[in-house]
C-alpha cells in the first residue's frame, strides 16, 4: 500500500493538474501549487474519496501546505479507524 | 490634555455651526458580537427609532414634528390600485380585481391597516366588481369611489351605495386654467364647491383631490380653498366632512426640512393641518415616483402629520407610479414596531398572481421582485450559508415565504452552489450539506464558464438536473419520494 505522502501527492497532482515532482513538502497549496478556491474544495472531496473518510470542513480548508494536510489526514485516518501506511 | 476648543461644522462650506469639542472614541473590545437587534430583530423589517422630532421654519417661526408619536398614531394605508394604478394599464378583468381585492383584503389583517381602496363607477364592468368585491364580505380594505368633479356624478356614487368618494379637484394654475380652463380662480373654486355641497346633499362624504398641489400657488389657493372646505365641513354631521388628499400629482413633493413652498411637503401638511385645521384623519397623501422619493414621501408624509398614504400595488401608477403598498407596509411595520395583523405573505402570492396576469414586476424589485433577495457574488453566498442574518434585510422566509436565495453564475463558487443545494433539499442547521460534497457540481458550474464559454446565469431547472446527477445518494434521500 502506498504511503500517506506518496497519496497526498498523487491526489494533488491529479487535481491541480500539475507534476507530481513539483510537489514538496512545504509547498503551499493555494501560493506555489496555484490551487484555487473551488480546486481547494476538490481536493477535500478528492482526499474523502481517497481514504474513505469524513473530514470537518473547516478544519479541512484551514488546511494550507503539504505537510500539514498529510499529517491533518494521517490523525483523521486514525480517529476513524481508517488503515493506512505512514 | 484634550483641545477643549469648539469645534464647527460646514453645511456646504458656508456657515459654520459650532459644536461641542470632539469626543473620545476609544474601542470598545468586546468576544461577543453586538447585532444591534433591538433596532435589527430579523423577525421584523429593521425598526424605525426616533430619538427625537423635527424642527422646520416655517413663517419665520420654529415648528416641531413629533417624530416619535407616529408610533402612537393611527397611520393607515389606502390604495388606489383600481383607478390610478389601472390609468397606467389596460383594464383588468373583473375576476382580476376580485382577485387582487381578496389578496389585499388578506394582506390587509383584521386591523384594517390597508383601510381604503377606491373604484372608478363609470363602466359596466366597473360597477360589477365592485360588487363583487364588496360580496367577499370583507371589511377592509372599505370601498370609495372615484369620479369627476361633476355633480351628476354623484348618481353613480349614491346608486352604488358608498359612503365616500373621491374627486378631482385640481389646485396648480396649470390644471386651473390650462386643463380646465377656468377663467378665474374664483370661478374654479365656487365650481368644485357646488360639487362638495351635492355630495353633502348626497349623503356621501367627499375627498378633495388637490391635484398638482406641489406646484400650486399655496397662500393664493390651496389655504383659500382648504379654508372654505373646513368652513362647509362645519355644517355637516362628523361622517361627512371633507377629507383633502395632497396629491404630488408630478412627484415634485420633497421630504426635508428647510425646502420652499409649493414642493416643501412638511410645510404644506402642516399648513392643511395646524393653520387651517384639518385633522390629520382628514388629510391623506398621494405621491408619483418621477424623482425616485415616492416611497419615502409617503413615509414623510405619515411623520409630518397625515394619517393616511395612498398606495397601488407594486407602485403600478400613471407615469412612473404610486408609492408601492409593499414599501408602505414595510415602513409602517418599521415604525409601529410590529406586524399590527398584517399578513405580509400575500405580498409575495400577490406578486405571484400580478406576473400571471402579465404585470412585469422587475427581478430586482424590493421585496416582490424573483431575484429581490437573491445573491450572486460567491463571498456573500458565503456570508448567507453561515447565518443568512448576513445577507439577508428581514427573515424573508417568515414574513414574505421567500427564504434567501443564490443565483448560479461563475461568481457563485462552492459556497453560492453549497447555498443552493441546501435550499434546494431544504437541508438546514446540522442536516446540511458541506461544500466538500458538492465539490463536483461548484466544477461543473466553473467549468461552464471557464471551459464551455458560458456567458448566461445558470438556471434552476439545470441545476437541478445536474444535482440528480452529480449528487444521487442525496437526491435519493431528499427528493425521491
Amino acid at each position: 500500500m502506498a504511503t500517506v505522502k506518496e497519496r497526498v501527492i498523487a491526489v494533488t497532482a491529479k487535481v491541480l493538474k500539475i507534476d507530481a515532482g513539483e510537489i514538496g513538502m512545504d509547498s503551499s497549496f493555494a501560493e506555489d501549487l496555484g490551487a484555487e478556491s473551488v480546486q481547494s474544495i476538490e481536493l477535500v472531496a478528492m482526499f474523502e474519496e481517497e481514504f474513505g473518510i469524513e473530514m470537518d470542513e473547516d478544519e479541512a480548508l484551514a488546511v494550507e501546505t503539504v505537510a500539514t494536510a498529510i499529517a491533518f489526514i494521517a490523525a483523521v485516518c486514525r480517529e476513524q479507524g481508517v488503515e493506512i501506511e505512514e | 490634555m484634550e483641545d477643549q476648543a469648539q469645534h464647527t461644522v460646514t453645511g456646504g462650506g458656508k456657515k459654520a455651526i459650532p459644536v461641542p469639542s470632539a469626543k473620545n472614541h476609544p474601542l470598545v473590545d468586546a468576544e461577543e458580537p453586538n447585532l444591534v437587534e433591538n433596532t435589527f430583530p430579523y423577525d421584523l423589517p429593521p425598526l424605525i427609532h426616533f430619538e427625537n422630532g423635527v424642527t422646520e421654519v416655517i413663517d419665520g417661526r420654529p415648528v416641531t414634528f413629533d417624530f416619535p408619536a407616529v408610533k402612537d398614531r393611527n397611520i393607515l394605508i389606502t390604495d388606489t390600485t383600481f383607478r390610478d394604478g389601472q390609468q397606467a394599464r389596460p383594464p383588468y378583468t373583473v375576476d382580476q380585481m376580485v382577485r387582487i381585492f381578496d389578496l389585499i383584503g388578506r394582506l390587509s389583517g383584521p386591523n384594517g391597516v390597508i383601510r381604503q381602496t377606491e373604484f372608478f363607477l363609470y363602466t359596466k364592468n366597473d360597477r360589477e366588481a365592485l360588487d363583487r368585491c364588496r360580496a367577499l364580505g370583507r371589511k377592509y380594505p372599505e370601498c370609495t369611489g372615484w369620479i369627476r368633479a361633476v355633480k351628476g356624478d354623484f348618481r353613480l356614487v349614491r346608486e352604488a351605495g358608498l359612503k365616500e368618494t373621491g374627486m378631482l379637484t385640481s389646485s396648480s394654475d396649470y390644471h386651473i386654467f390650462h386643463k380646465l380652463n377656468f377663467k378665474s380662480r374664483a370661478e374654479c373654486m365656487d365650481s368644485y364647491c357646488e360639487v362638495v355641497d351635492a355630495a353633502f346633499e348626497a349623503g356621501v362624504r367627499p375627498r378633495c383631490h388637490f391635484e398638482d398641489i406641489t406646484r400650486a400657488d399655496i397662500d393664493g389657493f390651496v389655504l383659500p380653498f382648504a379654508e372654505r372646505l373646513a368652513r362647509m365641513s362645519e355644517q355637516v354631521p362628523d361622517e361627512l366632512t371633507v377629507k383633502i388628499r395632497l396629491c404630488d400629482t408630478m412627484g415634485f413633493g420633497l421630504p426635508f426640512p428647510g425646502v420652499r413652498l409649493p414642493r416643501s411637503i412638511p410645510k404644506l401638511i402642516w399648513k392643511l393641518n395646524q393653520e387651517i385645521g384639518f385633522p390629520s384623519d382628514r388629510l391623506e397623501w398621494h405621491g408619483h415616483n418621477d424623482f425616485h422619493k415616492v416611497n419615502v414621501n409617503g413615509t414623510a408624509a405619515w411623520l409630518y402629520g397625515c394619517d393616511f398614504v395612498n398606495t397601488t400595488l407594486f407602485g403600478f401608477g400613471e407615469r412612473t407610479g404610486n408609492p408601492p403598498m409593499s414599501g408602505a407596509v414595510f415602513d409602517y411595520i418599521a415604525l409601529k414596531g410590529d406586524l399590527c395583523g398584517l399578513d405580509t405573505t400575500a405580498i409575495t402570492e400577490l406578486a405571484d398572481y400580478m406576473r400571471s396576469i402579465g404585470l412585469p414586476i422587475p427581478d430586482n424589485y424590493p421585496f416582490a421582485g424573483r431575484a429581490f433577495n437573491t445573491t450572486r457574488a460567491g463571498i456573500h453566498a458565503g456570508g448567507l450559508r453561515r447565518d443568512e442574518r448576513i445577507y439577508n434585510i428581514f427573515d424573508t422566509g417568515t414574513l414574505l415565504d421567500r427564504p434567501p436565495r443564490v443565483a448560479i453564475t461563475d461568481k457563485s463558487g462552492a459556497d453560492g452552489t453549497a447555498l443552493w443545494v441546501n435550499e434546494f433539499f431544504g437541508l438546514k442547521g446540522p442536516d446540511r450539506i458541506s461544500k466538500i460534497k458538492c465539490a463536483r457540481l461548484a466544477r461543473w458550474v466553473l467549468d461552464q464558464y471557464e471551459v464551455e464559454g458560458r456567458l448566461t446565469a445558470i438556471s434552476d431547472q439545470e441545476m437541478e438536473a445536474k444535482t440528480r446527477e452529480l449528487l444521487p445518494d442525496h437526491w435519493a434521500r431528499y427528493k425521491s419520494s
